[in-house]
């Protein structure tokens, strides 16, 4: 739902020539934008052959549980004795590749490495380790590489003094270096932290700065009075991460990786604890807003009036001369025009000298200005607006892309810790998930509808709306429903299916414009009540609606191939239930936890499918195919049995995209700055909060109508490195230009 | 392993199928009788010893008796492999009554073996004389090195660093069946080919081994003297040195052949030359399923399709590249992974993904064998579904009709060809028809008497 946010107002030109009607083509290059690395990477692949055979094996290799390649790759035994030290060093000085059960790969980058001395260990510890570990000599080649990418290291500090940034460093030669940097120098006068940062990175000048808060001895900010809760007991992971946190007795900036449903909220209130300094936490809307401030009370014995909100509905003046502030990005990032008491606060966000910056989130995609927006583009301006002396961000996924890493490192911090799924769900930490992806064979008239050329721009809604699929999920409703009496989620992005089935089934449904009141009724019914143990969700659940009671979720249109709904939606279900001791490895509830992904086979879904997987499968996650559901038997007791019926629905199908259009162009008229994409229809656009709601009132209506419209505003986008050249012979176009001129626009 | 066509399952059907002039031949060796003996099925091997000590012939009614009724099927492939090999002959009397009678030169070998144990017609040489001789390891790696290597030359692998010697003609002798070679193009490996790179190694030799034998006589060599020498082989002690002197002209030759396959060591002391057998020759009397599968697997397959093969050789990173996107090679690790693409090609080559899974099982790596299943299931699905995925569509040659001078020559010939059921389609409004191509003939037939 468009409502009015923020930027929206000042930009409509942007949005007209950045989103012009589109043709089906591009839709379908849009889409594959998150898959171009993974066939760049591919292509990769297959160039370079990778013959290390004349590496020279150790007499006792069989007892060392690694190989390091001279390209960086690592591979790890996890069956090794040594796997336990092993993966705590990988993780901390390279990227993870993949995790499954026996063998995990990792890579070596600059960036790792800036990580690994930015949490404390030293050049050589790497490499006597890393050698220690290996079942062959190190090729010569890596060891000069981790020389060459942490020796700089240290020499340079960033330090905030007074609300104005210092760079430091002993040697002064170093800093004449960073002098003749041109954007260095010129932040002298006009203040670009990021900038700075970003231009003493591995790829640039190479002077990674050392960025710690040495929050004891910090007598200028007064203290914030919060302690953990004796019953918050963090788990060793969380622990874990902490430590790597403040290893030294100081804070540490950086990212910490934990899959949801493992705490990372304790994690975030266990930091600010620790520092107990004014604390700004950045959550990406309003209803994650409602749940930081629970968790901070939840946890930490932080009195109420030390903590407040500040959302478009609910602006709470900050008491004391140090508190807690929950808000989200939006509010601060918001650059229109505001209400007098929101500038008000806003004013004192921007002069307070923070001691904990808590983002929430930063793996995840904040597209929320426009479709387009670079989510570095949000976190950069979020980042010079506050200034703090210790950053932490939270997320689930990290996608690797080397761009993204880069945009988080300068403007957060490397990452500190990462988490591997299995051995969580090992140690019964997060449920032990049942993927599935289940096959429904498209009815032979809708398949004929989705072939024709002039119906491409329906495709996804016959796919979606294939009466197979339907049934599909009928049935698995009903199973789990009556005979394990799980509760159900059942996701769909396309609005037009999610009413359909939810209608058909008689199940209750929220998306964008379900009100307040009536998503917590539901969500109070689902959690509370036994005759409702099923709803349906768009994507708003994706994220910010925490459902602990759920633990079956059935998928049944998601937005392409985007590999970071999937392991979100997986999320939703990641929670642990039930009796620690059950969940173990041969428990009795080893398995309770379900996801299945219904895909019409023949269609574009079948490639998505794959791609979507793709994280989770790294992550040592498999799913199953199944072919035959429903089971013959119970044809006849689910709906859309007869030809005629599948036929009816194929024609409101029909009906309803030709309202679509009609809308469409006709909105298109009334209001060219609604970026109305005829193409994908039934996709829904997400209200975001932010400060200028209120004063959006009036576009509102027109903003509604482009929900079912398609004015595609929240869409996932995963950003690639922009080399992509593989796929471009199966596109029309030619992706990295387009991402060129992204770059070029929102930069 | 996949069933294999390509390959009679042991030595023994080779020696089955001789004629029966040469097969009686061989059976002046009484190592032959003895390898011969022990090749056969539990229940056959009590036949002969039973009849050992017989020499009137024994009537099969009788013998028929001596089992209970439901083995009589055993019975029957006992007594027929029996005749196969001429270890019984059969004998009829004047009222056509069939009596068993056996081989007299076996039996007479047989008895007199099991007197006096049977001796080679050579002894090892003493170890004054051959100084150090390789230990057991070492002359293992010797084999299996020399036995890739040949493999490798077989398939015209790039990877090869060093030939054996063996002829072009003769390497074409071998690769006949495995390797295809269309004009101007490489030769490309066919369907049985790939089955026996799948194979294992004792099946592979086999097979070798047919072939060698089998084109001995376009090298004027007496194959029975080929194949008793094999087996005469079998019975040489592993790891010991027996000196050449002791070998006929032929054997001499053939001997070389065979160190070049790995099967026996030649070595050179100040006089004296000698060969020493290494494992596969002395399992070459051992049927397939005795030798089989007592070797540790190699391979990891995860759920994300990765594979990971710890092995050192190169023959089965050539294997792995059959199916798989070869990665990194480390000093003792393949790294791969299972694509839709690289499985296309392998089906494309004819290999079937029951062949792939299977060999991805039984070579599966002591950390995962114990598992169940050893291969991840999602990833045995997949491979699985790819195949039918393929099969989708069927191919059938056909024949397309149009332009009917009239509805009624239109519907006569669609009834002709449907009562035939050779009718694939048909369009009515537009008058066009399909048959399938085998009935392209009758179908002119007919239409010209239509005419």
């Amino acid at each position: 739902m468009a409502g009015g946010d923020g930027d929206r107002a000042r930009a409509p030109k942007r949005h007209k020539s950045s989103a012009p009607s589109r043709s089906i083509d591009e839709t379908a290059e849009l889409d594959y934008t998150d898959d171009v690395d993974d066939d760049v990477r591919d292509a990769d692949r297959e160039v370079k052959k990778r013959d290390f055979t004349k590496l020279e094996l150790k007499p006792d290799h069989a007892n060392r549980p690694l190989w390091a390649c001279a390209d960086g790759r690592i591979f790890l035994e996890t069956f090794s004795p040594l796997y336990k030290q092993a993966y705590d060093f990988l993780i901390a000085i390279a990227e993870p590749v993949c995790r499954p059960e026996s063998m995990h790969e990792y890579n070596l980058t600059p960036h790792s490495l800036y990580a690994a001395v930015s949490v404390g260990l030293e050049t050589s510890t790497i490499i006597s380790v890393m050698s220690k570990l290996s079942k062959t000599k190190l090729p010569r080649e890596i060891i000069d590489f981790i020389h060459a990418s942490t020796a700089n290291y240290g020499k340079v500090k960033l330090v905030l003094k007074k609300n104005r940034y210092f760079v430091e460093s002993p040697f002064p030669e170093v800093l004449k270096t960073l002098l003749k940097d041109d954007i260095i120098c010129r932040a002298r006068i006009s203040p670009e932290v990021e900038n700075v940062k970003q231009r003493c990175l591995p790829n640039a000048l190479n002077f990674p700065m050392l960025e710690e808060y040495d929050f004891r001895n910090d007598t200028v900010n007064p203290d914030l009075e919060m302690e953990l809760k004796p019953q918050a007991r963090p788990r060793p992971y969380q622990e874990k991460s902490l430590s790597k946190m403040f290893g030294n007795g100081r804070a540490r900036s950086g990212i910490i990786v934990l899959p949801c449903g493992a705490g990372k909220s304790l994690v975030g209130v266990s930091a600010a604890c620790r520092i107990k300094k004014s604390c700004l936490c950045l959550a990406t809307n309003a209803v994650s807003v409602d749940q930081w401030a629970f968790q901070f009370k939840l946890w930490s014995t932080i009195k109420d009036e030390h903590i407040s909100r500040f959302t478009s509905d609910n602006k709470e003046k900050f008491r004391g001369m140090a508190s807690v502030v929950v808000t989200t990005y939006n509010m601060v990032a918001f650059g229109g025009k505001r209400s007098e008491d929101s500038e008000k606060i806003i004013e004192e966000i921007r002069n307070r000298e923070w001691g904990l910056l808590l983002m929430d989130e930063v793996g995840y995609p904040l597209v929320i200005f426009e479709v387009h927006v670079v989510p570095a583009h949000m976190f950069r301006k979020v980042i010079s607006i506050t200034k703090s002396h210790c950053k932490l961000g939270l997320t689930a996924t990290l996608v690797r892309e080397d761009e993204r890493i880069t945009d988080l490192n300068f403007l957060i911090g490397p990452k500190l810790y990462e988490a591997n799924w299995l051995d969580l769900v090992k140690g019964g930490f997060i449920a032990n998930v049942q993927c599935a992806e289940v096959w429904c064979p498209m009815t032979k008239e809708f398949f004929a509808e989705y072939l024709k050329k002039e119906n491409s721009k329906k495709k996804q809604v016959l796919y979606a709306m294939n009466p197979n699929k339907f049934r599909a999920c009928e049935f698995l409703i009903r199973f789990h429903e009556q005979q394990r009496g799980d509760k159900i989620i059942v996701f769909a992005d396309n609005l037009f299916a999610l009413t359909s089935y939810a209608m058909k089934l008689r199940k209750p449904m929220i998306y964008g414009s379900t009100s307040h009141v009536e998503r917590t009724r539901i969500l109070h019914q689902f959690k509370n009540s036994s005759d409702v143990n099923t709803i349906f969700l768009s994507k708003v659940g994706d994220n910010s609606i925490d459902i602990p009671e759920a633990n079956v979720i059935i998928q049944i249109s998601s937005h392409a191939g985007s590999r970071r709904q999937e392991a979100q939606r997986l999320g939703r279900i990641l929670r642990a239930k039930g009796k620690h001791q059950d969940r173990m490895a041969g428990g009795k509830e080893e398995y309770n936890a379900f996801f299945y992904s219904l895909v019409s086979t023949d269609t574009q879904e079948m490639y998505y499918s794959t791609k979507r997987q793709q994280f989770l499968i790294d992550q040592g996650y498999s799913f199953k195919v199944i072919t035959s559901l429903p089971p013959p038997e119970e044809l006849p007791n689910l709906k859309y049995y007869t030809l005629n019926d599948q036929l009816e629905l194929l024609a409101q199908v029909g009906v309803f995209c030709t309202c679509c259009f009609l809308l469409v162009n006709s909105l298109r008229h009334l209001n060219q700055s609604l970026s109305a994409r005829d193409d994908m229809i039934g996709i829904e656009h997400l209200e975001e909060d932010s400060d200028g709601k209120a004063l959006m009132k009036a576009r509102r209506s027109a903003g509604s109508m482009s929900a079912f419209s398609g004015s595609g505003g929240m869409v996932y986008m995963e950003y690639s490195t922009g080399k992509g050249k593989a796929g471009a012979s199966k596109k029309p176009k030619d992706p990295s230009k387009r991402h060129y001129l992204f770059k070029k626009r929102y930069q | 392993m996949p069933q294999v066509m390509v390959v009679a399952r042991n030595f023994m059907d080779m020696v089955a199928a001789l004629p029966a002039a040469k097969l009686d031949m061989l059976y002046d060796s009484a190592f032959i009788c003895e390898a011969v003996l022990r090749s056969l099925p539990p229940l056959a091997k009590k036949y002969a010893l039973q009849m050992l000590y017989v020499s009137a012939p024994v009537a099969a009614a009788a013998m028929e008796e001596w089992v209970l009724d439901e083995y009589a099927a055993k019975h029957r492939v006992a007594i027929d492999r029996l005749l196969q090999l001429r270890v019984f002959v059969e004998v009829r009397d004047r009222r056509k009554e069939v009596s068993y009678k056996m081989n007299q030169k076996f039996q007479g070998n047989m008895q007199k073996y099991l007197v006096d144990g049977g001796s080679l017609p050579r002894e090892p040489i003493p170890s004054s004389v051959t100084a150090r001789l390789p230990t057991l390891a070492e002359l293992e790696s010797f084999a299996l090195e020399q036995w890739e290597c040949f493999l490798l030359q077989l398939i015209n692998s790039s990877q090869v660093e060093r030939g054996t010697s063996f002829s072009s003609s003769m390497m074409r002798t071998f690769q006949r069946g495995l390797l295809s070679s269309r004009d101007g193009e490489a030769p490309r490996l066919t369907e049985n080919g790939f089955q026996f790179l799948l194979m294992e190694t004792n099946a592979q030799l086999w097979y070798i081994m047919r072939e060698y034998i089998s084109s001995a006589e376009e090298r004027g060599v007496d194959p029975t003297e080929l194949i008793s020498f094999l087996l005469e082989l079998s019975f040489h002690t592993l790891g010991e040195a027996y000196s050449l002197n002791t070998l006929t002209d032929v054997q001499r030759n053939a001997i070389r052949d065979l160190a070049e396959l790995g099967l026996v060591k030649l070595q050179q002391g100040r006089k004296d030359s000698w060969f020493i057998p290494t494992k596969l020759a002395t399992n070459l009397s051992a049927s397939l399923s005795d030798s089989s599968s007592n070797k540790e697997g190699f391979v990891v397959v995860e759920t994300n399709f990765r594979m990971y093969a710890y092995s050192t050789s190169r023959l089965h990173c050539e294997i792995l590249r059959l199916f798989s996107r070869v990665e990194y090679q480390l000093p003792n690790l393949i790294v791969g992974s299972i694509t839709k693409e690289s499985l296309y090609g392998a089906f494309e080559n004819g290999i079937t993904a029951e062949q792939i899974i299977s060999f991805l099982q039984q070579n599966a790596h002591p950390r995962v064998a114990d598992k169940i299943p050893a291969v991840p299931e999602n990833v045995t699905d997949q491979i699985r579904l790819w195949e039918t995925d393929r099969n989708r569509v069927d191919m059938t040659l056909s024949h397309l009709y149009e332009d009917f001078p009239s509805k009624d020559m239109f519907d006569q010939c669609c009834d002709y060809a449907r009562d035939h059921g050779c009718l694939l389609w048909e369009d009515a409004k537009k008058m066009r028809l399909i048959v399938r191509v085998e009935f392209h003939s009758e179908m002119r037939e007919f239409l010209r008497r239509l005419r």
